[in-house]
């Protein structure tokens, strides 16, 4: 059989739960049965307390909830309206500059690529002479020369040796 | 007897035009003489704006039209004809590449055939070409001188 131990017998002494031979033998077993019905009368009172307090706080996790949420938002950081909407609009800004960097190096980029693939104007160049040549037969002596004078943005073809002519060659 | 100094000028022009798809340019070109004579005509201004370039080349002071041609390029293949009574130059435009036009020019003294030249002809940058002397005939070393010019100019 399950032999209990003094400690279980006190509390169930203290709680009345001893009867017959069993509480006959603890109450003999007791040194002092007077210190031991005063310490019972004791735990009691403290009992009876603790469940009047237990009635009291029946909600007591509810309330504790409350309290620490109402203690998380006082001490949480105090972050103002204007920084929320800051933070709102910091994103969205992130975006548009995001977008207009984007369209800036896409832009410069159609920029390079359409100047290295187009000629730059032929205008900004002087004319090229490729070829030139005079019938040696007619003019036996005659000799050319081509330069160009970039500052009067000319090209020239001198012709040297052609036959003189009589000046009414120069009629209209 | 006083020597006249002659300079015979080709001139080519192009003007844009705004309509159509694609520009349409004039092509001017000219024979002009040259002289240290007074001036009988004032100066063409297709000529002006390169007279002080045909002044230092030369060296006369004074240039006279004597044959003309305008031409409007659509397609960029055309050809055309300046003449004066006894010079003539022919323009043959072989296209148009990278904003200049190929040009086959010859330069004839009536019907010989004196000079040919071919040429990228760009905006605004003419071609002059000095051609033959031509004096009074009455002294042994020519005076005078004729030259062809050609260039190309843009006109707004």
């Amino acid at each position: 059989m399950f032999m209990k131990t003094f400690e279980e017998k006190w509390t169930a002494w203290i709680d009345d739960q001893l009867t017959g031979r069993e509480l006959e033998k603890f109450l003999a077993s007791l040194p002092d049965r007077t210190a031991a019905e005063a310490e019972k009368q004791n735990a009691k009172q403290v009992g009876s307390l603790l469940r009047e307090q237990a009635m009291a706080l029946s909600n007591a996790d509810f309330f504790s909830h409350q309290l620490r949420g109402r203690l998380d938002r006082e001490n949480a950081p105090i972050r103002s309206e204007p920084d929320a909407i800051r933070t709102g609009w910091w994103t969205i800004r992130r975006l548009l500059w995001g977008g207009i960097t984007s369209l800036a190096v896409f832009a410069i980029c159609t920029v390079l690529v359409f100047r290295e693939g187009t000629p730059p104007s032929q205008s900004q160049y002087l004319t090229q002479i490729l070829g030139a040549q005079v019938d040696p037969t007619v003019s036996p002596n005659a000799t050319i020369t081509m330069f160009q004078k970039k500052d009067d943005h000319v090209t020239v073809l001198w012709v040297d040796g052609l036959q003189s002519l009589p000046p009414e060659y120069a009629a209209k | 007897m006083r020597p006249r100094l002659l300079l015979l000028i080709a001139i080519l022009s192009v003007a844009l035009s705004s309509g159509g798809s694609l520009p349409e340019q004039t092509v001017w070109s000219g024979l002009i003489i040259a002289t240290n004579s007074p001036p009988i005509e004032p100066t063409p201004a297709e000529v002006t704006q390169i007279e002080g370039t045909l002044r230092k080349l030369f060296g006369y002071s004074q240039f006279q039209l004597i044959g003309e041609a305008r031409k409007t390029l659509k397609t960029g293949e055309e050809d055309w004809l300046a003449s004066s009574k006894y010079f003539s130059l022919h323009v043959d435009s072989r296209g148009e590449k990278a904003d200049a036009y190929v040009l086959n020019l010859k330069l004839f003294q009536e019907q010989k055939l004196l000079l040919e030249t071919k040429a990228r002809l760009s905006k605004a940058s003419p071609l002059i070409i000095r051609g033959p002397q031509v004096g009074d005939g009455q002294r042994p070393a020519f005076r005078s001188e004729h030259s062809s010019i050609a260039y190309a100019t843009p006109k707004c």
